[in-house]
């Protein structure tokens, strides 16, 4: 019977070649690692709430909205209160509180201009087959030879979207 | 017509040199405040003391390196640079919400690690800036990280464009800061205008406009992209937030701009080219030696092969002689044996009788002769002798009835042959004869031949055009060619082709009888494409041909195929046209209205779908909310902030937007930040060391009070959920 030793031997040359070998120097880009790099001043007994996952933008923003609104009816309220006792009277203007959702800008009023989807001149002319806008006739010979997804690509670049859903 | 071209090359990226981290000793103990300008695109942090942030993009990555499988976490610069960090990149920052804390906890990491600091918690006040009214969870998650990971004694929050405003604005040393102005404020995905009055932010009346460089750098992508739709590199939003911030520019009057580039040669004037990289096809330059060997190459290759022909057909020649030389013989052996025995071995053989054996050797014979007479003249004689047919003439008899339809057959074959055969060379002489003819005329007449053909080519044209226009016409339901056809078809189908008393009579439908009706489904059968228009074609090809080997004053630019193919000046001025295997040339990328257009979105984000007022409306709006006495306070000191603040022709365009909308005797100012991307930080760093700051904070005995999301309100600060204390 061999000895034991033997097959452990066989079933590992692997690792004992690889101290042998000398230490490489490191990349850039491992030099501008710093994941190995000590940290002291991170606090070791917080814990992260791993369960928390990232939430995405708009979760996020829905609750932001059912916050604000439910921070609007409080303060409604309590206002109505003051003014029942008498300590505010009723011209006195309700406090606004900007909030991430408020502070948006408003829809333009103002008609828009239109512009050449393909050259981006002025377009006083729209493709009826595509709904392109178009500069002039040979704007329009371009436009006759593109294919639908060619035409609905320019569409979405102007933000319409020619999908009904 | 390189040297008129401006070529710009794409910058090759430069390696970020790995710092080492600053000292700490000059802050150790200090309880120095600490600033961190927190931006969608670049980190700035640092002391408040030091003249300088240190800034860097605002983007990790953690990955596993591939060769040495080590686990590295990087920040900034070096993330671009390595293709399996750039796909691991985390940014804490979604547009204008802070959301992957991950990320901003690696990000902060760094930044402490970079500034030395070695203690057991961050011992120093912090100072972060926030989004314009930031959603509160954002919020709660920063104050909770940077109070029970990091332990800060106290945090303050602010908006980074007010700082901006402070720092240059700056009061005389302890007095108050009382100025006003209009802060609009130029961020990576978002552009926000807010009063200032007195010094204290109205955040009530701001508003925010979400379009900024990112949004920009995402349009001037989505427009190269169609524009180019077969480029062969792969462009980037990194490219293309290169090209947004060193080609693009703003325009005081668009409409104006617009009109003038109308005009093709103004638009090429105004065009910047990119150049992106590309392989160089590999040209191997043959010497003459090398041309002469590979042809005498050849030459050897084809003579072998000539030798094995001629050598493989000189042993069917002998293989045929053979099989002649064994028929004559069974022939002749014929006499010696009985007539049973002969056709049992005829039969054997596989022939009939005595003439298919006879016909064998005939054939054989023949063809033996033809080949041998190829081998000497090389050319293929027409066969001399004519056939004959000799029990044609013969009357009908039974038993020959056979041979005599074969030979009908026969006759009738060879006699259509020879009449082709004289047709084809009739033709040959007609058409030597017209050649003749025509150069004759040519030499001749030179300018009636050349009218003559160039009539002839442009009634072919107008043909082909009249073709194509019916064609789209018939696709039109409604256009009068349409129904012409419709009329057709019906008129076709309809009951009354046939006249009732016919009808009744058992008559029938004549279409058909004469030829000429079948016509008709030549205009109905839209389908097909008719031979007409192929002859047409050929037809025009040779005229072509004709004149411009002949006539010196008809160009290839006269010819049907360019002039279809043409793009109008505009569109070729628009993307010029490179040749086919011009590989520098169709790599490169010309921008001429997207310049323009990429930062008119600025002003009129409709143009690119964003459903939302432009810059010059929402300042509009925004000033419409003060009184007069209000309003002549915040204009006299409109402050520009951001970086892309610095995009030129930005200070014309907001002076021509603002300056119809004011009273005629209102001042207008317009100012730029001295630094638009430092000043901010710059801003905060100057605020640190004055005695209000540490008011403003929310030191971490109040954070575990109230939680995370209230703060304390104050000038430069938000307003939601904050308390004043």
């Amino acid at each position: 019977m061999p000895p034991k030793g033997g097959n452990r031997r066989k079933f590992a040359p692997g690792l004992a070649s690889e101290p042998s070998s000398t230490p490489q120097t490191p990349t850039l880009i491992e030099s501008l690692s710093y994941q190995h790099i000590p940290k002291p001043f991170k606090n070791p007994n917080y814990i992260k709430n791993i369960n928390r996952r990232t939430k995405n933008l708009k979760a996020v923003l829905t609750q932001e909205r059912e916050r604000e609104r439910v921070e609007r009816e409080r303060r409604r309220q309590e206002r109505e209160e003051e003014i029942n006792a008498g300590r505010l009277s009723r011209d006195a203007p309700e406090e606004e509180i900007p909030t991430y959702t408020s502070i948006e800008a408003a829809p333009s009023i103002l008609p828009q201009k239109h512009y050449c989807d393909i050259t981006g001149l002025e377009a006083p002319y729209t493709d009826p087959a595509t709904g392109l806008r178009y500069h002039d006739k040979s704007v329009y010979e371009l436009i006759k030879t593109f294919n639908p997804s060619t035409a609905k690509e320019y569409l979405v670049a102007r933000g319409v979207n020619p999908i009904v859903k | 017509m390189a040297e008129q071209l401006n070529i710009i090359y794409l910058p090759t990226p430069t390696l970020p040199v790995p710092a080492g981290p600053d000292s700490y000793d000059e802050h150790r103990g200090k309880e120095t405040p600490l600033i961190i300008d927190n931006g969608a695109t670049n980190l700035r942090y640092g002391f408040a003391t030091s003249a300088e942030p240190h800034t860097g993009p605002n983007v990790i990555a953690k990955f596993k390196e591939r060769k040495s499988n080590k686990q590295l976490l990087i920040f900034g610069e070096g993330v671009e640079m390595d293709s399996g960090a750039r796909a691991q990149a985390r940014n804490p920052w979604e547009g204008d919400v802070l959301l992957n804390f991950d990320a901003l906890e690696n990000a902060l990491d760094h930044a402490f690690i970079q500034l030395g600091i070695d203690t057991d918690a961050v011992a120093h006040p912090v100072l972060m800036t926030e989004r314009l009214c930031s959603p509160l969870h954002s919020r709660a998650l920063t104050s909770e990280l940077m109070f029970e990971q990091y332990s800060v004694p106290s945090l303050a929050y602010c908006v980074d464009s007010v700082m901006s405003f402070y720092h240059n604005n700056l009061p005389a040393t302890s007095n108050p800061f009382v100025s006003d102005g209009l802060v609009v404020s130029f961020n990576t995905a978002s552009t926000s205008v807010i009063p200032v009055m007195s010094g204290k932010g109205i955040f009530s009346h701001a508003k925010r406009i979400p379009w900024g460089t990112s949004q920009a750098s995402e349009y001037l992508l989505k427009r190269i992209q169609l524009k180019y739709p077969n480029f062969p590199t792969r462009v980037t939003s990194t490219h293309t937030t290169w090209m947004l911030q060193s080609l693009c520019e703003f325009s005081p009057d668009y409409s104006a701009l617009l009109r003038e580039l109308k005009d093709p040669i103004k638009l090429r004037a105004s065009e910047r080219v990119l150049q992106f990289p590309f392989n160089a096809p590999m040209e191997v330059e043959k010497t003459e030696e090398e041309l002469m060997r590979i042809a005498e190459r050849r030459k050897e290759q084809g003579k072998k092969l000539q030798e094995m022909a001629a050598a493989k057909r000189i042993e069917k020649l002998l293989q045929k002689e053979n099989d002649l030389q064994y028929l004559t013989d069974l022939r002749e052996g014929r006499g010696k044996e009985g007539k049973k025995e002969w056709t049992a071995k005829l039969q054997s053989e596989g022939f009939e009788n005595d003439a298919a054996l006879d016909a064998a050797i005939k054939k054989l014979d023949d063809n033996l002769k033809r080949s041998r007479k190829k081998e000497v003249d090389g050319d293929d004689p027409e066969p001399a002798e004519e056939p004959s047919f000799p029990l044609l003439d013969t009357p009908d008899a039974d038993e020959g009835l056979k041979e005599k339809r074969k030979q009908k057959l026969l006759k009738a074959g060879f006699e259509a042959r020879a009449r082709a055969r004289r047709e084809k060379e009739r033709e040959k002489e007609e058409r030597e004869a017209d050649e003749q003819r025509e150069a004759e005329e040519r030499e001749e007449n030179p300018q009636g031949w050349a009218d003559r053909l160039r009539r002839e080519h442009e009634t072919t044209m107008g043909r082909i055009k009249e073709r194509t226009r019916r064609k789209v016409a018939l696709t039109d339901r409604k256009s009068a060619v349409a129904q012409a056809r419709m009329k057709n078809i019906a008129s076709l189908a309809a009951d009354d082709r046939v006249p009732k008393k016919r009808r009744k009579g058992g008559g029938e439908d004549m279409f058909g009888a004469d030829d000429a009706d079948w016509a008709i489904y030549r205009k109905i059968n839209i389908a097909a494409v008719s031979s007409d228009e192929e002859d047409d074609l050929a037809r025009l090809g040779l005229v072509e041909q004709k004149l411009l080997a002949h006539d010196p004053t008809f160009t290839h630019a006269q010819t049907y195929h360019s002039m279809t193919t043409q793009r109008s000046a505009l569109l070729l001025a628009m993307r010029p046209q490179y040749e086919e295997g011009d590989v520098e040339g169709n790599t490169r990328i010309h921008l001429n209205t997207e310049r323009w257009r990429v930062c008119e979105a600025w002003f009129q984000p409709s143009m690119a779908g964003v459903d939302s007022a432009g810059l010059g409306e929402v300042l509009q709006n925004v000033l419409a909310r003060f009184t007069d006495t209000e309003k002549e306070r915040l204009v006299k000191n409109v402050f520009i902030t951001g970086a892309p603040s610095q995009l030129p022709g930005l200070i014309p365009r907001l002076r021509s937007t603002l300056r119809p909308i004011l009273r005629p005797d209102m001042q207008l100012e317009i100012v730029r930040a001295s630094n638009p991307s430092l000043d901010a930080w710059k801003g905060m760093a100057d605020f640190a060391q004055t005695s209000d700051f540490p008011s403003v904070g929310v030191s971490k005995a109040e954070y575990e009070e109230w939680g995370g999301e209230r703060i304390r309100r104050w000038w430069g600060g938000n307003w939601n959920s904050s308390f004043v204390a």
